[in-house]
């Protein structure tokens, strides 16, 4: 896994099944048995941060505010899509296919799917706002570099409850810095909610051994019902 | 297998710690297939269902459900005093738990396991599993929990 990153028209190939490096929420996890790893910006996008200390405008402490009342659920509950970056914190593994003029991005979870041109296109001016939104991607020199934008504002950006505006811009950067490893920094960009753009560090390990498949969340959702103080 | 085993907690910390203590010597094979099949995303386990509240319960498979976005199990409990009640165990994703190891069929109705896990905050005969042992082969399958989130 540490060998070279494979290569393909003079840039790293990206493909390949992807998941996040996570790490107990404890010292030896949960019981000392080190179960359910997940990555700490899976579940605190502003986990860098000391509490009280995070850079959120008072619309985005609001947004909190609300998203953490009892009874509140994330979209994820509901069976609704992952936003970004919180698609590739999950988890559950995507897929990367790199194409001449397109870098796919199949997630497992709902079975979505992104789509990053790199056939030098622009951003369009004002896309239709979506969960995933719109992406173009180029390379700095072995580093792909993929610029999104046109999201809705539906989609929580953690489990804690952070949310984002419309404006919201992510800037993401892949660099596969060996056969098994991927350095990927995010900086979130959204004047609504953040005082100041926001980057994280985390890495996405090669998933030699097995491939993303259909999950389709809706199909027997029971967890609605059970939680305490959310409606039948 | 000796019987019927019901265990609930927490009630006292001296139970949990035995509790803890026996799962901790279970660790390595957990460890190993938690490497293998991270937590489900599809919700946070502390919303629902309380580490404080661990269990294990030994039961005859009565239904299960291979669906998204947890795969459901329920069993036959025989309770000391001999009642019998039906409890349900969410799992992870069937993919999830294909990535350890599980495949549709590793069980099947009328088989007895003994599931471990924690139980559900509403007080309902609903648990989170994070391992199911097979009576028959002595296998021991890590159950996908989403605990931890």
């Amino acid at each position: 896994m540490t060998g070279p990153a494979p290569r393909v028209n003079g840039k790293p190939d990206l493909s390949g099944v992807w998941q996040v490096e996570a790490e107990p929420r404890a010292p030896g996890g949960l019981f000392g048995l080190g179960e359910s790893p997940n990555s700490k910006y899976f579940r605190d996008i502003l986990s860098d941060f000391a509490r009280g200390e995070e850079p959120l405008t008072p619309k985005g402490a609001e947004i909190l505010r609300r998203n953490t009342q009892p009874g509140v659920v994330g979209p994820n509950l509901k069976c609704l899509p992952d936003g970004v970056p919180h698609a590739d914190l999950l988890p559950e593994p995507f897929k990367i296919i790199q194409a001449p003029g397109q870098i796919v991005m199949l997630y497992e979870v709902l079975t979505i799917f992104r789509q990053v041109f790199t056939d030098g296109r622009k951003l369009p001016p004002d896309p239709s706002p979506v969960w995933l939104g719109y992406s173009v991607g180029k390379w700095d020199g072995d580093t792909l570099v993929v610029d999104t934008m046109g999201f809705n504002d539906l989609s929580w950006l953690d489990a804690r409850g952070h949310g984002h505006s419309e404006d919201m811009r992510v800037e993401e950067r892949f660099h596969r810095r060996d056969f098994g490893h991927m350095d990927v920094a995010v900086t979130i960009a959204d004047p609504e909610v953040f005082t100041k753009p926001v980057t994280i560090n985390f890495v996405e390990r090669l998933l030699p051994d097995t491939d993303v498949f259909e999950h389709i969340c809706s199909e027997n959702e029971k967890d609605s019902g059970h939680l305490p103080g959310t409606t039948k | 297998m000796k019987g019927w085993l019901v265990e609930f907690g927490p009630v006292h910390p001296g139970l949990v710690e035995s509790i803890m203590k026996k799962l901790t010597l279970l660790a390595v094979g957990f460890i190993l297939f938690a490497i293998a099949a991270p937590a489900l995303a599809h919700h946070s386990f502390a919303a629902e269902y309380d580490a404080n509240k661990p269990v294990t319960l030994t039961g005859a498979v009565t239904k299960i459900e291979w669906t998204n976005p947890h795969v459901w199990i329920y069993l036959d409990v025989k309770e000391e005093s001999g009642k019998v009640t039906n409890w349900g165990f969410e799992m992870g994703s069937p993919n999830g738990l294909m990535r350890a190891g599980w495949t549709r069929k590793s069980l099947k109705i009328g088989d007895t396991v003994t599931v471990e896990g924690s139980r559900a905050k509403d007080e309902s005969n609903h648990v989170n599993a994070r391992s199911v042992a097979l009576a028959g082969s002595g296998q021991k399958l890590f159950a996908a929990s989403s605990q931890g989130q």
